[in-house]
């Protein structure tokens, strides 16, 4: 099962964390929380991959419907700290060179 | 079982999005039984299972109306030199070509589960037997 964490920093960053696994059913609800996010004004939004213990390709479409959704608002996507076994993910389907990943959340936008 | 050091389990489950964590449960707690097999190995080996298995519930069932009637049979199997599966289902028949599958465009929203599924395992196979689907997943283990 998965849960997700969300909160909004004083300069206005989107911070989402899912606990969990990030497979099928996990990604829609990823997908609309991103979207709920750029909605409401949070356009710079970055996704704490820290306690996200499996990634598939349905959460990898999530992230990058995501990052479009948050660009056309005027702002970005970042991700950051993938477990190794997440970044297996990333490296395979060479969205580490869009979705660069960050040693952290707080460096996320500043980096 | 016959084979020595041959670890099995087999199981069936109705087909729904529920299924696929109820796999990932059971692939854990099958693979805990032996505690050589390498993270990377099981990283790989999740990683196609559950694609094959998202496929599954998203396009196998896609002309049939009927969920109740909807099954999955899903045979794990573990040596000592490799990690093997083979899913059967009795969803409509696959038009695909795995040899031809390749990697979309990283702006993609879609498109990226079989491809995945090809470049996490060894061999990925897929045939259409006496009306079900029959797909097979390999992992030579490191080391084995």
């Amino acid at each position: 099962m998965i849960e997700f964490d969300v909160r909004t920093t004083s300069d206005n960053i989107g911070v989402v964390v899912p606990r969990g696994r990030l497979n099928m059913v996990a990604a829609r609800e990823l997908r609309e929380r991103l979207t709920g996010l750029v909605e409401a004004g949070t356009t710079r939004i970055v996704v704490d991959l820290a306690e996200t213990t499996f990634l598939d390709s349905s959460a990898l479409g999530a992230l990058v419907a995501g990052l479009k959704t948050a660009r056309q608002a005027g702002g970005d996507l970042r991700i950051a700290r993938p477990t190794e076994s997440v970044l297996t993910v990333f490296k395979l389907t060479n969205l580490d060179k869009v979705l660069r990943p960050r040693d952290d959340v707080e460096s996320a936008f500043h980096g | 079982m016959a084979d020595t050091g041959v670890e099995r389990d087999f199981f069936e489950v109705a087909v729904e999005e529920a299924v696929i964590d109820h796999v990932q449960d059971r692939l854990d707690a099958f693979l805990d039984r032996d505690p050589t097999v390498a993270d990377t190995d099981r990283t790989r080996f999740e990683m196609a299972l559950v694609e094959i298995v998202g496929n599954i519930v998203e396009h196998a069932f896609a002309a049939d109306a009927d969920e109740g009637g909807r099954r999955l049979s899903v045979d794990l199997r573990l040596a000592p030199d490799r990690i093997e599966a083979t899913l059967a289902d009795n969803g409509v028949p696959h038009e695909l070509d795995l040899g031809s599958v390749t990697m979309p465009d990283t702006d993609a929203v879609s498109g990226r589960g079989l491809a995945l599924a090809v470049a996490a395992v060894d061999d990925l196979s897929y045939e259409r037997v006496d009306g079900r689907n029959h797909w097979g997943l390999l992992c030579r283990r490191a080391g084995g």
